[in-house]
């Protein structure tokens, strides 16, 4: 399936700074794709690039297999950085403006995308007189004008109240049951973990690494087992066959494996057999904060 | 093409400066002409020799055909107001960010350009308008008896639009390549009201008038002073008629500046960073 969205070797400089060093991934057709770095690690220059705000020094994008254009602009719903709007309209004049810029929905479903943000009621206010959650739930809602196929979101969920996070991610999770591609940039790492499908990391202008989450997060399987006696466990378990290595922490003792080694009936059979009778036995993935930052760590 | 205008024109009419800059434009071209014309009553309006003489060298300057020149020229001095509102119009977007969202949203960088350059040509016509309508009044008010006449010199009507046209794109220039309201405002402001003048004067009496290549001076000398300044000796007639030879050569001159300020936006901003 051709990908939504194709990078081949960007590179950006601000003066003697390299935003983006060579940077190439692919976004496949109704991923959430996350691109996640520390501040200044070059991910609003990536999306300013595809957006056509910034021009690459070299490398180049391509839109649903066609090279970025207007025209493959105004499929796409987009928020960069900040809410920009005029300050001296509504949030209704604002979208009309957006809407015949975009060719994207009709004026009669403005209404129903202040609806979704929740700005049906301020609707008539000047732009200018809204606080910093409003004005980014407005750019959210000039994102889903016309309902497109493809959404890209800039740390969406900056400057909003808890209940505002957590709505927003409810209506990204939405989207992507809806089949939407959405491409989202942000450094809080469990915003990312709790709606990605796939992830890219960068630091520093250089792609770590890019791919589905569960391949991205486990380079190995982590198994908690814990039972009445876990000193006992730990000593049982040191002979497990296959473990890379094995951890305690607290009652609970933790076996690595090579990813999608780990079987858990092996183990349940092994220290029942050794006279053992677990109380506990899951397999974790590694964290996406353990992971993001073993990776970004120098 | 109109869909440019009318996502103009929705970004255009709910902003209170547009209002405004257009109520003191209505108010300053009929106030500035006004007081001209008042000088002209007050000068010829005594029983003196010296008044009749006034009125003599003078004509009317008011009255038809020669309204449609005298109000350009007088008005074409406060070119500087709607050139406010021009460089809001283009620092706005910049203090907004909307220039990156206008394209983030689906416009070309080129169609970026043309919407303002619609602007520019908008704010051009509502200023020739008011001219237009300004000169009517005065012509009719100043001698109901040449109204006959009022086909005489319309050409001014276009080269008002063009000086106005020309001398907002400057203004529109400055603000876009500086992107910060108050210093392009300032430096407009310093560079139209005492650099040019200064350097145009000079260069008149010791530069061989080599001034006139100067960027508001090309397009100011396509409306001359009006008819009377050429009745005074046989000098000011050579100068008058001088200029008005000249106004042919610095019509193309206008148009080239114009077209080529035009061609710098367009090129700029198709490769630079926004």
């Amino acid at each position: 399936m051709q990908p939504v969205l194709s990078i081949t070797g960007i590179s950006k400089s601000y003066g003697s700074i390299k935003a983006l060093k060579n940077v190439s991934f692919d976004v496949p057709e109704g991923s959430v794709f996350g691109i996640l770095g520390p501040n200044g690690s070059g991910k609003t220059t990536m999306l300013s690039i595809i957006l056509d705000i910034l021009k690459a020094d070299t490398g180049s994008f391509a839109w649903f297999g066609q090279s970025g254009s207007s025209i493959t602009r105004r499929q796409i719903g987009s928020l960069l950085e900040t809410p920009n709007f005029y300050h001296y309209l509504s949030a209704v004049d604002n979208l009309n403006i957006t809407q015949a810029i975009s060719g994207r929905g009709t004026p009669a479903d403005i209404d129903r995308v202040l609806e979704i943000v929740k700005l049906s009621e301020r609707k008539k206010s000047k732009f200018s007189a809204y606080s910093l959650g409003m004005k980014q739930r407005l750019a959210i809602g000039a994102a889903l004008l016309g309902d497109p196929q493809v959404l890209v979101f800039d740390e969406p969920t900056n400057g909003l109240d808890p209940v505002g996070i957590a709505e927003i991610r409810e209506l990204i999770k939405d989207l992507a049951k809806k089949g939407k591609t959405i491409i989202m940039a942000s450094h809080l790492l469990d915003e990312v973990e709790k709606v990605c499908t796939h992830l890219a990391i960068l630091k520093k202008g250089t792609l770590l690494t890019a791919g589905k989450v569960d391949e991205v997060l486990s380079n190995e399987d982590i198994v908690e087992v814990s039972s009445s006696d876990p000193d006992r466990l730990k000593m049982v378990l040191q002979n497990f066959p296959g473990a890379s290595s094995l951890q305690q922490d607290g009652h609970m003792v933790r076996l690595f494996f090579p990813v999608g080694t780990a079987k858990l009936e092996d183990i349940n059979r092994f220290s029942f057999e050794k006279g053992i009778t677990l109380n506990q036995l899951t397999v974790k993935k590694k964290s996406l904060e353990s992971k993001f930052f073993e990776l970004t760590n120098d | 093409m109109l869909t440019l205008i009318k996502i103009e024109w929705l970004k255009i009419k709910k902003y209170p400066a547009f209002w405004w800059m257009l109520a003191i434009v209505m108010l300053t071209y009929p106030g500035l002409n006004g007081m001209f014309y008042y000088g002209y009553i007050k000068a010829t309006s005594g029983k003196e020799i010296t008044n009749n003489i006034a009125k003599m060298l003078l004509g009317n300057p008011f009255a038809f055909p020669e309204t449609w020149h005298s109000v350009a020229y007088f008005s074409s001095i406060f070119v500087l107001l709607p050139s406010i509102l021009v460089i809001m119009l283009v620092t706005n977007e910049y203090n907004f960010k909307t220039h990156r969202q206008n394209i983030i949203d689906g416009w070309s960088r080129q169609q970026y350009i043309t919407s303002k350059l619609f602007d520019v040509l908008i704010v051009s016509v509502i200023a020739t308008l008011v001219y237009v309508a300004v000169s009517i009044a005065f012509g009719i008010y100043a001698d109901s008896s040449t109204v006959s006449q009022w086909n005489e010199q319309l050409r001014y009507i276009p080269l008002f639009l063009l000086q106005t046209f020309s001398q907002l794109s400057i203004a529109f220039l400055l603000g876009y390549l500086i992107k910060k309201a108050f210093i392009a405002l300032g430096i407009f402001l310093f560079y139209y009201l005492i650099v040019e003048n200064i350097a145009t004067t000079y260069a008149r009496y010791k530069m061989n008038d080599i001034g006139r290549f100067l960027p508001f001076e090309i397009s100011d000398r396509i409306i001359p002073s009006p008819a009377f300044f050429g009745r005074f000796g046989k000098d000011a007639k050579e100068g008058y008629e001088h200029a008005l030879n000249l106004v042919p050569e610095h019509i193309v001159y206008t148009i080239l500046l114009t077209t080529g300020i035009w061609m710098i936006c367009y090129a700029v901003h198709k490769r630079r960073d926004l």
